[in-house]
């Protein structure tokens, strides 16, 4: 029998996906789900009151797992709680890669009933050393072959970012909200209760994975924390690792008691395990995916010095302000700098010092590119900021045209030619609708961009020590 | 090994604490400093142990019984000559007995006055998911009231023991504040891995606290520890 490794990875590659118990009940969801799955996808139901609707969906279904004519890779079952021990136990006998379980009702329904049927199904599957994933959980999404676990997510074009999640909501919302931020999925997993492959095999596995370059973890709590201790080790030396933990108050503990059964921990603790490890710590999918963006779409953060372009005197003292708070310096360019600037740049009301007020200069683009190659080539900074302020745009109408597409490219042919880390802050004021449109053009061209000084700022912190601590290695 | 045969006659006796006579002997094993401590078991004995040491010395109550020393009077600093010491020894047997009647007693340790210095904590405990873990801080009101303290889980690198030292709020007492001398940061990362590859080697002490440890701009000093081990 091929190991186990080599048998998850058949199930996040599958060539074959068999769905059991899927039901009108369920809106036939994950039938629908594997809808545009590239293999062959196969249904096995007993009720013959489900057979019109699975046939409806053009879908092949059998009475039993043993009957379908090939093998399996990767199966979801979404049988009731009772049937699960057989219907793994079929799983193990036909040799699928791995199962995951959507079924709930085992130990985080906090019942000894729960626990103990939890215990039996986990004792089948060690026993036959099968991978188990779950129970309680949505499994795995692998977009660039359609193995997906909801029909909102989108299918065809994978990434290069692993997601481990406890959550089937955020595996969920990570796949949906990443795209929109230029983050595309290798593969994902939504692993629930845990009862016998946990975290650390998922962060093994992806550590290993030549599509993922960067893994992102959604965790509520792990059963052997020494073993994810000495993984994440490894794993974070070779590549970023993003961990958002659930459930670090009192309050939270008993949340994740109830969600997946799991004991969250001290959150001193967790954030020992993360600094230590070299991973990077997120508290919100907001700052996971900024984080991920920044990682994937910036240069590596070489020190702490911003130089900022803002585009009014207001905002370039508020810019300075969010990303002083977060520790870095805006230093004074070099004398080579300011002579470059007083070459061309408009000083009347606005100002070349760092912060930048580009303020009348705005009207032209090359003014506005020439200021940040400036502050790209200058030996004083590590990092260009420029706010792109919608209002802004709008008010001067160059919005929806000609005008500001050539803008983006002459930004994005920017972010190309800078040696250093180059982000961008939209800013949206009143005008949200032309901002989304903004948004999109920039995630286009990998231009990582952020919805506040704040939030920028806070990303390029948690980036930049992790660089710092990678290079002092 | 002296802690291998301490850890075992304690377990034999049933015992899980041990005392800081005890605790001392396995830390300078460990190769960490701690103050010189001797067990007296008269008043007579006592005078004449500090003698030897040389004035001031410090009087503890050493029993496996007492953990908190100075909650019972068992405690007294600063004795300056043999009369101090012997009317000592006899106030800490009488009020430990009062306070604990049923209370084990070995005797008095004595125990040379340290020099001021700043005071820090080093702690080890163990973690429900992830086993054995270090905590460091600056010692008194600052980690009782601010809990302004590090943790990293053994075992520590040598970036681990710099980083958690330096994660305190109260680092830049450490470094030496307003004319006061700094301690040696680079000794007190020493003791930090010294403490991890310890436990590591030792599963069967539960929870240890080595505090305060005097840190110098010179060296370093453990004035107080406590070792419990695994029941």
């Amino acid at each position: 029998m091929e190991d186990a490794l080599k048998r998850l990875d058949r199930a996040f590659n599958p060539r074959s996906v068999a769905v059991i118990g899927d039901k009108m009940a369920l809106g036939y969801m994950w039938l629908k789900a594997m809808s545009h799955f590239r293999g062959n996808l196969y249904s096995v139901q007993i009720d013959e009151r489900e057979f019109p609707g699975i046939a409806s969906l053009g879908i092949k279904n059998y009475l039993k797992l043993s009957d379908i004519p090939e093998e399996i890779d990767y199966a979801v079952i979404a049988v009731p709680n009772t049937v699960t021990p057989r219907i793994i136990r079929d799983c193990i006998d036909k040799n699928v890669g791995a199962a995951s379980l959507f079924t709930s009702g085992f130990a985080e329904s906090g019942t000894d009933e729960g626990r103990r049927l939890q215990e039996t199904i986990a004792q089948i599957a060690r026993d036959a050393n099968f991978n188990l994933i779950g129970p309680n959980c949505m499994g795995i999404y692998n977009p660039r072959l359609g193995v997906r676990h909801s029909m909102d997510q989108s299918h065809g074009r994978g990434g290069n970012v692993a997601f481990i999640s406890q959550s089937g909501t955020h595996a969920t919302f990570f796949s949906l909200v990443g795209p929109l931020n230029g983050i595309y999925i290798s593969k994902s997993v939504s692993y629930g209760n845990a009862a016998v492959l946990d975290s650390t095999d998922y962060l093994e596995y992806f550590g290993n994975d030549a599509e993922t370059e960067i893994i992102g973890i959604y965790i509520e709590g792990v059963n052997d924390g020494r073993k994810l201790f000495s993984t994440l080790k490894e794993v974070a030396k070779h590549k970023p690792v993003v961990i958002w933990k659930g459930g670090t108050g009192e309050e939270g503990q008993r949340a994740t008691a109830s969600h997946t059964s799991s004991m969250a921990g001290s959150p001193a603790i967790w954030d020992a395990l993360i600094k230590q490890c070299g991973a990077i710590k997120v508290d919100n999918l907001y700052e996971l995916i900024d984080t991920t963006k920044l990682l994937l779409h910036a240069r590596p953060v070489a020190g702490d010095r911003v130089g900022l372009a803002a585009m009014t005197g207001g905002q370039s003292v508020v810019i300075t302000d969010a990303f002083t708070r977060e520790g870095f310096k805006a230093p004074l360019l070099s004398e080579a700098s300011y002579n470059k600037f007083a070459a061309f740049f408009q000083t009347l009301g606005a100002s070349y010092r760092n912060p930048l007020d580009i303020s009348l200069n705005f009207p032209y683009l090359d003014r506005i590119i020439k200021s940040i190659e400036i502050l790209g080539e200058d030996e004083n900074i590590d990092t260009v900021v420029l706010e792109i302020s919608v209002p802004f745009l709008k008010d001067l109408s160059w919005i929806n045209t000609n005008l500001f597409d050539t803008m983006i490219e002459a930004v994005a042919d920017f972010r190309k030619r800078c040696a250093k880390s180059f982000i961008t802050i939209l800013v949206s004021g009143h005008a949200e609708q032309e901002a989304l449109e903004v948004k999109k053009k920039l995630v286009a061209k990998d231009i990582p961009c952020f919805a506040s000084f704040e939030s920028g700022a806070r990303a390029l912190r948690k980036v930049a020590d992790y660089y710092q601590r990678k290079s002092s290695l | 090994m002296t802690s291998n045969k301490i850890i075992s006659t304690a377990s034999k006796e049933g015992r899980t604490a041990l005392t800081e006579i005890e605790a001392k002997k396995i830390l300078t094993e460990a190769g960490i400093a701690c103050t010189e401590i001797k067990l007296a078991t008269t008043a007579k004995e006592a005078a004449a142990t500090a003698k030897k040491m040389g004035f001031p010395v410090v009087l503890k109550i050493v029993s496996q019984d007492i953990l908190h020393k100075t909650d019972v009077g068992g405690v007294k600093l600063n004795l300056n000559n043999e009369d101090e010491v012997g009317k000592a020894f006899d106030e800490i047997m009488k009020s430990a007995k009062k306070h604990k009647p049923k209370a084990k007693i070995d005797g008095v340790s004595v125990q040379p006055m340290a020099k001021p210095g700043i005071e820090v904590i080093i702690g080890m405990s163990k973690d429900q998911q992830f086993g054995p873990v270090l905590m460091f801080g600056l010692g008194g009101i600052l980690v009782e009231v601010l809990k302004d303290v590090s943790f990293r889980i053994v075992p520590l690198t040598k970036r681990d023991a710099r980083d958690m030292i330096k994660e305190i709020k109260g680092y830049p007492i450490l470094q030496g504040y307003r004319g006061h001398d700094p301690a040696n940061i680079e000794l007190l990362e020493d003791i930090l891995l010294k403490v991890s590859e310890f436990v590591e080697k030792q599963p069967e002490i539960k929870e240890l606290d080595i505090n305060p440890i005097f840190a110098y701009k010179d060296g370093a000093l453990a004035l107080d520890a406590r070792i419990i081990l695994e029941s």
